[in-house]
């Protein structure tokens, strides 16, 4: 299974991310929220710190596919403190693809 | 009396501190090893205990001291219920939801390369959308 990530950080800031955190993943860059926006999920409330050159942030958002890119499960922060833990997306793993 | 009562503000705005900046560094090792905790109650209580020994320090009579460790402690630990308190977000109305297809995409990778969403077809991807990695 392929684990992609988007976020607002340039390249070289989530290469020095991925140093520091060991991820693995496909770990894109978008600055621009191009993709983002394609998904609809820009932050429409109150930003706290954007990063300079990015005028916003996406909301933290795990989305589970399936091959032919239909969601099958997805979670949101309903604040930008929450993120889905690890066993919150292992349990829809399983649920979802076993 | 009011020796003892400077000594007990003084007590107090310290032990406001020591928990305020205690549940800081807590909150900042979880952040460095990607651990934020789902429920984040625990901390707001100890932030705000924090709080109400910084003020208590100052009901006391805390002298220079203790009155600058109490003020510490009340802005360090208002700031995270601040946070929190604001940190409410929104999407679109037609921001993509269980069942629908996800839009095809392009974007660079962290190593400038050009990654396509057509590349995920035929198998399961998980794709997580974040803030960023500070």
């Amino acid at each position: 299974m392929q684990i992609v990530t988007v976020c607002a950080d340039t390249p070289e800031e989530i290469r020095d991310g991925r140093g520091a955190h060991g991820l693995k993943a496909h770990m894109l860059s978008d600055r621009d929220l191009t993709v983002t926006d394609a998904f609809g999920l820009r932050n429409r409330g109150f930003h706290s710190g954007p990063p300079v050159g990015a005028e916003a942030l996406p909301v933290p958002t795990s989305l589970l596919i399936d091959g032919n890119g239909k969601v099958l499960w997805m979670d949101q922060s309903e604040d930008y403190q929450r993120r889905s833990g690890p066993g919150t997306v292992l349990a829809a793993l399983r649920t979802h693809l076993d | 009396m009011k020796i003892r009562a400077k000594k007990v503000g003084t007590t107090l705005g310290v032990l406001a501190l020591v928990v305020a900046a205690a549940t800081v560094v807590l909150w900042f090792r979880r952040i460095g090893e990607v651990d934020i905790p789902e429920d984040r109650t625990t901390y707001v209580i100890f932030f705000l205990s924090a709080v109400a020994l910084g003020v208590g320090a100052f009901v006391a009579g805390a002298r220079w001291f203790g009155g600058v460790a109490a003020v510490l402690a009340i802005v360090i630990g208002s700031f995270f219920p601040f946070t929190v308190a604001i940190s409410r977000q929104e999407v679109a109305a037609n921001a993509i939801r269980v069942g629908g297809s996800i839009p095809v995409f392009s974007a660079l990778d962290e190593n400038g390369e050009v990654f396509e969403s057509a590349t995920l077809a035929g198998k399961p991807a998980l794709i997580k959308f974040f803030r960023g990695h500070w």
